[in-house]
């Protein structure tokens, strides 16, 4: 807030005065927004898109100042009372009987329809209390004029855009939406049911169940199919919030349907990016949640392509359902790293290149979860691992593991000791362990690193460490491991788990301390 | 996510479950999994038509706030301290659970267990209290309040009791190893020049190579008998301790000669100021507590003082005559 001088000879201070009165409102809303941080994450974690424009370029609402401004420095009550009004305006028009009932109901719903989309924080509360759900809902009525339909719609989708309470006083309205996902509606409209649904599913489990229950899954991959590129787009994104899960039921419900395979398959190979981000995202659930989707992408052309968008965007949007794509169906599935992601193949050079890509990054989340899919590559095969150890990936790792925020560094770690053991085991029933790759990884110095992981307050890092600690303690040729552990302070990082709660971890460490470094050492 | 399996017991090892030694395998997450939370968040972000309008400030403060969700707490037995994020833990751990003992360097997660095993280890009134038959060790446990006669039978206390695993040796042996890295570390905390530095490194070099060890030693996990026990006594710490009370358990020659030796040599490593002179008189103890008990680790990673008692081992000598009775 800009401080205020009694002075009135400055003419700027006056100004800024007034621009302190004309801004607080909009202060005051941005301090409350940073001090509810956490509420408004989880609105985000709904996944929820509020519908700002029309969806279309071409319709004959007005253009100029009145469609592009946004309502700002009203005063919420203001709004609410507003809000209320429209409704009511809304409610007389729909129990008007004469000639011009419907222009009069597509007045008042656009007149609604601003101020849900207009306002930086829209009257929802304000538009539910005042009745607005069921007169929306006798709006979106079969044989209703399309653009009633569609002012309804986009009414319905913000509203649909708020709260759980907000988002399921919406009940009586989604069957009515269902229905006019179908072919024989307008284009226009269908898209906007398309987009209040969206906005549904992604409320909770207990919404999504309820559409599926109620059909919504068909209608809307159809609708994917489309022509029209941002109905195809916003289908897909309704899609993937409707199959989200956790319930993995219209993910397996989805994978089941004719040509679905394909349908992802020719969205993926456009150069539309959104539109391949919004269906990546449809692959993410499929492959997070259904084994038989699983089972089905890994054999068809969707790996190629993915692998494609992975080696060639550059945009932080794409490559993230991509990447994840990739990774689900890498974790769950031999057949990728055993039968596509061959040693030798074009392919597996492409993938091993997207990753390193993502490893340089300066995104977080692009080096996490690569370097999720690269650990998992290197628990395949020794040729795989052999592949990673001699790419440029290896000192990126060990930097990694050294320098990055912990939960990379964690993610770092189990790429390293994947390359390290092999596949196989010995007569001691332990993996064998790859001592050409062992060697040349602690000279390259990722020891610290480990030793420091040893050191983390995450039991998992802790874990982590302290296996990998055992591996080169035992498998470090001439019996050097110790020493060198200890060199970095290894025993300290170690000891320091007899006070640990957790039993396991004292176990562990109390075992390595005393079979390394016992009274035997250093003789 | 079950990367490390728990794997066939390794008798080497001695434990009853067994290391999880390394297996590659693949994990793979559920997509509500914490670990895609990140990448979920950044997509809302990147969509143009979040339902909230959000300024650079608020998407910073809220990707900031998703790492620091993660519920985060002390790890050490006892502490249960919230950690706010996971970077803290370091700092914390150096404020709160570095007790440590200004004349053997050891170092303990609270201070009252650093106070105990300065009464037990370095205090002649404590061992005579014990010799006279008076339950000096306490049980580790804060509020317990048991006091038991023998550092055995503490042990036993705190395993029955307590429930505290059967092979957690309050007593840890520490390792050659460390005495020469602390030594080191005086050394260089001391400023000493590099010529004092290499000529102590050499004397370590020759040390090392004469140093013998008892020859008895036996995993811990065993019941050991009275002799074995003794032969394991590591004399870490016997630097200041005065002479107590004669031991009946008699070891063979040979394992004491050994023991001298290497207590000489331990001896000797302690010392900074004087490398050869002062070896302080050493005596062999009941089997039933150690001469030196010591756990916790030693503070190996540099300090953040030195204690003036290790510029000046006199200084020690005297505040160790000042506690006899």
């Amino acid at each position: 807030m800009a401080s205020e001088d009694t002075s009135p000879s400055h003419s700027h201070h006056r100004d800024s005065i007034k621009s302190s009165v004309g801004n607080t409102a909009a202060n005051r809303r941005r301090q409350q927004a940073i001090s509810i941080g956490k509420e408004r994450r989880e609105a985000l974690i709904r996944a929820k898109r509020l519908c700002r424009d029309s969806i279309f370029d071409d319709d004959n609402n007005e253009k100029g100042l009145d469609e592009g401004e946004m309502v700002i420095d009203e005063e919420q009550s203001v709004l609410n009372a507003r809000t209320a009004q429209t409704v009511q305006e809304l409610k007389s028009s729909l129990s008007y009987q004469g000639k011009d009932a419907t222009q009069k109901t597509i007045e008042a719903l656009r007149a609604l329809r601003k101020l849900l989309s207009k306002s930086e924080v829209p009257p929802i509360e304000a538009a539910i209390q005042g009745g607005a759900v069921p007169l929306l809902v006798q709006c979106l009525s079969f044989g209703s004029a399309d653009e009633q339909l569609l002012e309804a719609a986009w009414c319905v989708t913000n509203i649909a855009a708020g709260g759980p309470e907000d988002t399921k006083s919406l009940l009586p309205a989604l069957p009515l939406l269902i229905a006019h996902l179908g072919e024989k509606s307008s284009g226009h409209v269908a898209e906007q049911c398309a987009w209040a649904l969206g906005n549904v599913a992604g409320e909770d489990m207990e919404l999504r169940s309820i559409l599926f229950a109620q059909g919504a899954l068909l209608p809307l991959t159809r609708l994917m199919l489309s022509n029209r590129e941002s109905t195809a787009r916003t289908a897909a994104w309704a899609l993937s919030n409707l199959i989200k899960g956790p319930d993995p039921k219209a993910a397996n419900e989805l994978i089941r349907i004719e040509a679905i395979t394909d349908t992802i398959v020719k969205h993926l190979k456009t150069a539309d990016e959104e539109l391949v981000t919004e269906v990546a995202w449809v692959v993410v659930y499929l492959s997070a949640l259904s084994d038989k989707a699983i089972s089905i992408l890994v054999r068809s052309d969707v790996v190629p392509v993915l692998v494609n968008w992975l080696v060639g965007s550059e945009s932080l949007q794409l490559l993230i359902p991509v990447l994840r794509s990739l990774g689900n169906l890498v974790a769950a599935d031999a057949y990728i790293t055993h039968s596509v992601l061959i040693v030798g193949n074009n392919i597996t050079d492409q993938v091993l290149y997207g990753l390193i890509k993502c490893l340089k990054s300066e995104h977080r989340v692009l080096k996490k979860e690569a370097l999720w899919v690269l650990s998992n590559i290197a628990a395949g095969t020794l040729e795989h691992k052999t592949l990673i150890f001699s790419s440029e990936a290896v000192p990126l790792l060990i930097d990694l593991l050294s320098a990055a925020p912990f939960e990379i560094r964690k993610e770092a770690a189990y790429t390293l000791g994947n390359i390290c053991v092999g596949p196989t085991k010995g007569s001691d029933n332990k993996s064998d362990i790859i001592v050409t790759h062992l060697v040349p990884l602690v000279k390259g110095g990722c020891l610290p690193g480990f030793v420091n992981l040893v050191r983390s307050a995450d039991l998992e890092s802790a874990r982590v460490g302290l296996i990998f600690l055992e591996l080169v303690m035992r498998g470090y040729p001439n019996g050097e491991g110790p020493k060198l552990v200890e060199r970095e302070d290894g025993i300290d990082a170690m000891e320091r788990f007899q006070f640990h709660e957790n039993q396991e971890m004292r176990n562990m460490a109390n075992a390595l301390v005393d079979k390394y470094f016992g009274a035997d050492y250093g003789v | 996510m079950d990367s490390m399996d728990s794997s066939v017991a390794s008798p080497d090892l001695g434990l009853e479950l067994g290391f999880p030694f390394w297996v590659a395998s693949r994990r793979r997450f559920k997509p509500d999994d914490p670990f895609f939370a990140s990448g979920n968040l950044e997509r809302e972000l990147l969509a143009k038509h979040v339902a909230l309008d959000l300024t650079e400030d608020e998407r910073f403060q809220l990707q900031r706030m998703e790492i620091a969700d993660a519920n985060l707490f002390c790890p050490i037995a006892g502490c249960g301290a919230r950690l706010e994020y996971l970077e803290e833990f370091e700092d914390h751990y150096n404020t709160r659970h570095m007790a440590s003992c200004s004349v053997c360097f050891r170092v303990y997660p609270t201070s009252r267990l650093l106070s105990i095993h300065i009464s037990e280890v370095h205090d002649s009134f404590f061992q005579a209290k014990v010799a006279r038959g008076f339950p000096m060790y306490e049980c580790l446990v804060e509020g317990c309040g048991a006091k038991l006669k023998s550092y055995k039978s503490r042990q036993r206390h705190l395993i029955d009791k307590h429930r505290f695993p059967s092979n957690f040796e309050f007593y840890k042996k520490a390792h050659p190893s460390k005495h020469q890295r602390q030594k080191l570390q005086r050394k260089a905390y001391k400023g000493g020049d590099a010529k004092d530095q290499e000529s102590f490194m050499d004397l370590d070099a020759k040390k090392e190579s004469k140093q013998t060890r008892p020859k008895h030693y036996r995993p811990k996990q065993e019941v050991k008998s009275g002799t074995e026990r003794e032969s394991e006594m590591e004399v870490e710490t016997k630097l200041h301790h005065p002479q107590t009370t004669e031991t009946k358990v008699v070891t063979n020659s040979e394992a004491k000669n050994e023991k001298a030796k290497a207590e000489t040599e331990m001896e000797v490593e302690e010392r900074i100021e004087d490398i050869v002179s002062g070896i302080s008189k050493l005596s062999t103890v009941d089997a039933s507590s150690p001469s030196s008990v010591s756990f916790g680790h030693r503070h190996s990673r540099g300090f953040a003082f030195v204690p003036r008692s290790v510029r000046n081992q006199n200084q020690i000598s005297k505040r160790e005559q000042t506690r006899k009775p």
